[in-house]
């Protein structure tokens, strides 16, 4: 904490005895320069604790603060990119201009923090899941972690396997970004969950609306972003580590971050890792027979940070093998009916154990990441990024002896791919700050002999720019880009009966075009419009034959189109102390949308009898609903929180008679309602996190936009389960410990969720009670 | 600018391009046995005086795990066969003979059959090591004349062999148009 040298302090403790009433209605402006040479520091961070409010100081270095009470003390901190941060007490008894001189840090005998300059506030509707809890469902899987979230539901494959759903998109629709790089992974099988560790991100957010301009080919519905916490500023060992277990499936987990800067030097680096075992879940009435899980994670990070230029050298490796409920795995028509109509799962193994049979999957993906930051001036900074990722999955199916007498998976999907990033971001200049950057991307997918999807070899560019216009004091923000991408793809079997060997092309511009607009300090709305495309993937053309895990025939379309999608939201965001509510409207027209049909009760005769026949089609469709969530102080320590989400899909065909006809998409997400109340009888402070008790209830409905051909099974009535959490830490002598206690499913409700492909089979898991402890040291 | 630093990044640059090449050109244990059925046949052969003996088979001839073509079966009536039946791979070279590992884990294994044809019974199923039913062998009886089908199924891994509903899984499924002459 440094003082400034013009002190202005104004401090009047005495008036705090005042006769008269608080007048809060005083201004604070600010104008922040340099020392050394009086120069104005733009867009500094400037942030005042007791009101809980920050802002950026404009082009010229002003800020201002309104709504101040007279004669209160006020801490003011200034943060900016090269200048170590700076705090000075005010308290006012009129409107006050005050001058702030920032000395410029200097470099050689103390560490130089960069700051990573605020970025501005998104114009798209982002939501970011709250601490509570993220540390509740880490020790689950990335899925549990979102799925709170309005706009967001999980897909699923059983319980395990949980794939996040924005908005109705998911898989090769949404990208999964962590830590600055964008997932390559089996992403269009719906039974293959994200191979992602959330223990190594402190922060989770869902990017809501186009978001192909920052994240390429593919993000049409949003984005997952997970960010790992900084790495530590201090010199020393710094870390955590956290245990917890879970009573469904008797699962435990253990995993510790350690960050190491040996000196006051430029070098720092963390070593992360993550392990964890869980048996078969229990559904309320029986085991669900090999669901167990096992998985293995660690990832490094090795930074260099000097002025002029940052480095950072990460790696990861995750590594799951899990199963795949015996009773889910039916063969044809014959046996699904079978089991759609059994009570109980058919071929069910009803007792607890770890053990992991077949059907399983094994899935190990890897991530090697090269990032250079430059600060080539003032004005402009270039960031340089290239990663590789080697994803290897293999899936273990039942079979004769003589097949799995060798441990060998029925089939082996190897993904490897190279990525390039360059970027060049430049400070305000006529109020404007952007970006422009290029991309280039190479992909070689393998997969074994057997192969349901064939092999390609990918090379793809891309180019893109960004612009923001901000000028203080208008409300008004704006921002526009726009992005270009190739794609280029070789594909072929080799080995199979069939023979392919075709080229693929496709381009496509997406872009963004935003507004924020701030009708008072609380209250902010948000207009974004976007377009963004996505290539039809190898599976959708030529996919063929029986989906193993999934009891279909899959037949490809290899004559499906380029996807594009324009996607308009308008968000309206209320901050307040006692209340925030947020409520966001979408509208995402697709045209060309790719999905799976299977044409009225059309069936292949297959060697294993018949099977329900799926195959690609492509129609337009649009894509409505609402999101809106709210958190209201009803007294004291107690909140009320609640959160509403619904989504309208169709899909729009030309009926015979000419004009169109509407029907629903099939699998989208159902209308959600979650309400509770939250006891927070601790707030949060810089070195604690807040320790509440609460309850919350969610009430699923059910599906009722149905396609006209019906489903195989109806969809699951409405349903309602209760949640229990609490957190608490406690503050020793150097360090901390986090205290978490959960229930999920309350009261043990028999339910089964309509976006589980397993709900054909059997309920969803009963009463997981957890508990987790974490010790930050 | 040449130093410790771009030493590191070569250095890395160079290991990771080491790894992309050597793993994207290792395919070859990638080679997974692929448990395909590609031909079912059914051995009729006529006992008692009768010289039947003729096979009937439902083909994939491309592995894509669709029939291509099943034979019809035609046979006398009021004859007693004895049905053997043969699966078979034909992706592999040479041909592999999948009966023989069906016998060797009779255990997980069970044929299952269903005449609907009034003129056709099946019977005597014969048992696997532990004495519950197998399958690969049976009678089939036939008596008047008539049209109708026979479905024939595999079943892998039943939870009960005894049961309506054995359960597992299907291996395959197959129904042959039976005419009764």
């Amino acid at each position: 904490m440094l003082n400034s040298k013009a002190a202005l302090v104004v401090f009047c403790s005495l008036c705090f005895l005042g006769l008269q009433a608080q007048d809060c209605h005083f201004a604070l402006r600010g104008h922040v320069t340099e020392l050394d040479n009086n120069e104005p520091l733009a867009y500094a961070s400037v942030w005042i604790g007791e009101i809980q409010k920050s802002t950026l100081t404009d082009e010229k270095g002003y800020f201002e603060f309104s709504n101040l009470c007279e004669k209160t003390p006020y801490t003011v901190e200034i943060r900016h990119v090269e200048c170590a941060h700076f705090t000075q007490i005010v308290a006012l008894s009129e409107n006050t201009l005050l001058e702030f001189h920032l000395p410029h840090n200097t470099i050689l005998n103390e560490i130089v923090i960069i700051e990573k300059a605020t970025p501005p506030p998104p114009t798209q509707a982002v939501e970011t899941v709250e601490k509570a809890d993220l540390d509740a469902a880490k020790g689950i899987n990335l899925g549990e972690t979102l799925k709170k979230l309005p706009g967001v539901s999980l897909l699923s494959s059983g319980s395990t396997v949980a794939k996040p759903v924005i908005q109705g998109l998911h898989s090769n629709r949404i990208a999964l970004v962590n830590d600055g790089v964008l997932l390559q992974s089996q992403q269009w099988g719906s039974d293959h969950a994200p191979e992602i560790d959330p223990f190594s991100s402190e922060t989770v957010k869902v990017v809501k609306g186009a978001a192909g301009l920052r994240y390429g080919v593919g993000a049409m519905a949003g984005a997952v972003v997970l960010e790992p916490a900084p790495l530590r500023t201090d010199k020393g060992l710094g870390g955590w580590l956290s245990v917890g277990g879970f009573s469904n499936g008797a699962a435990g987990v253990l995993s510790g971050s350690v960050d190491w800067r040996p000196r006051n030097t430029a070098f720092a680096m963390r070593l992360q890792s993550t392990a964890k075992r869980s048996g078969n879940l229990r559904a309320p009435d029986y085991w669900l027979g090999n669901t167990g899980a096992l998985e293995a994670d660690f990832s490094a990070i090795l930074e260099w940070k000097k002025p002029r230029i940052q480095q950072q050298i990460s790696g990861s490796q995750f590594n799951q093998t899990y199963g795949i409920l015996r009773a889910a795995h039916t063969g044809s028509l014959t046996d699904l009916r079978l089991a759609i109509d059994s009570d109980v799962p058919r071929n069910n193994l009803d007792e607890f154990s770890y053990r992991i049979d077949r059907p399983r999957q094994k899935v190990q993906h890897n991530v090697l990441k090269y990032k250079a930051l430059f600060r080539l001036s003032d004005i402009w900074k270039a960031d340089f990024q290239y990663n590789f990722q080697y994803n290897k999955r293999q899936e273990f199916d039942r079979g004769r002896s003589s097949v799995i007498a060798h441990n060998k998976p029925q089939i082996t999907f190897e993904l490897w791919t190279n990525t390039l990033d360059f970027s060049l971001e430049h400070q305000p200049w006529r109020h404007w700050q952007g970006s422009v950057g290029v991309q280039g991307f190479q992909q070689l997918n393998y997969v074994s002999r057997g192969g349901f999807i064939p092999d390609y070899q990918s090379l793809g560019g891309s180019i893109w720019v960004t612009e923001r216009y901000r000028r203080y004091p208008m409300p008004w923000e704006f921002e526009w880009g726009l992005r270009y991408d190739y794609r280029w793809s070789h594909v072929t079997t080799e080995g199979n009966l069939r023979d392919l060997d075709q080229n693929l092309a496709f381009g496509s511009i997406s872009g963004n075009v935003g507004a924020l607009y701030r009708i008072n300090p609380n209250f902010t709305a948000r207009l974004n419009t976007g377009y963004a495309w996505r290539p039809p993937h190898v599976n959708e053309l030529f996919a063929r034959g029986v989906h193993q895990g999934a009891g279909t025939y899959e037949q490809g379309n290899p004559l499906l189109e380029a996807e594009k999608a324009w996607n308009s939201n308008l968000t309206l965001n209320y901050d307040a102390d006692q209340w925030q509510a947020q409520v966001s409207v979408y509208r995402n027209a697709v045209s060309n949308f790719i999905y799976l049909n299977q044409p009225r009760d059309s069936v292949v005769l297959t060697i294993r009898g018949p099977f329900p026949a799926y195959f690609y089609e492509q129609d337009d469709a649009v894509l409505r609903g609402v999101d809106a969530s709210l958190s209201a102080q009803l007294w004291g320590p107690l909140w009320a929180e609640g959160r509403f989400s619904t989504l309208y899909g169709q899909r729009i065909l030309s009926s015979e008679k000419g004009g169109e006809r509407f029907d629903w998409l099939p699998l989208m997400p159902i209308d959600r309602y979650q309400y509770g109340l939250k006891w927070q009888f601790l707030s949060a402070t810089k070195t604690r996190a807040a320790s509440f008790v609460r309850i919350n209830a969610q009430t699923s409905l059910r599906q009722w936009r149905i396609p006209k051909e019906g489903l195989t099974k109806a969809a699951p009535n409405t349903f309602t389960t209760l949640a229990l959490d609490a957190a608490h830490t406690l503050l020793l002598r150097k360090s901390s410990l986090e205290l978490g206690f959960q229930v999920q499913n309350l009261f043990n409700v028999k339910y089964r969720e309509y976006l589980d492909f397993f709900r054909l089979y059997a309920d969803s898991p009963g009463v997981n009670v957890g508990v987790r402890a974490k010790w930050i040291f | 600018m040449i130093n410790s630093k771009s030493y590191r990044f070569w250095t890395l640059l160079l290991i990771s391009s080491l790894a992309v090449t050597t793993t994207q050109c290792d395919k070859d244990d990638k080679k997974t046995k692929q448990e395909l059925i590609t031909r079912v046949v059914v051995h009729l052969t006529g006992t008692a005086g009768s010289t039947f003996d003729k096979e009937f088979e439902a083909i994939d001839s491309d592995g894509d795990g669709v029939f291509n073509s099943i034979d019809p079966i035609v046979i006398p009536a009021g004859t007693v066969f004895n049905c053997d039946l043969h699966v078979y791979d034909d992706t592999k070279n040479p041909v592999e003979d999948v009966t023989k590992e069906i016998e060797k884990d009779n255990k997980e294994h069970l044929f299952v059959f269903k005449s609907f044809n009034s003129g056709l019974t099946i019977s005597n199923l014969n048992t696997d090591d532990d004495g519950a039913p197998f399958g690969l062998t049976s009678i089939w009886t036939t008596t008047s004349a008539g049209v109708g089908t026979v479905q024939v199924t595999l079943i892998h891994e039943p939870s009960d062999k005894n049961a309506t509903d054995p359960g597992g899984e299907t291996d395959f499924d197959v129904s042959f148009g039976v005419t009764i002459q």
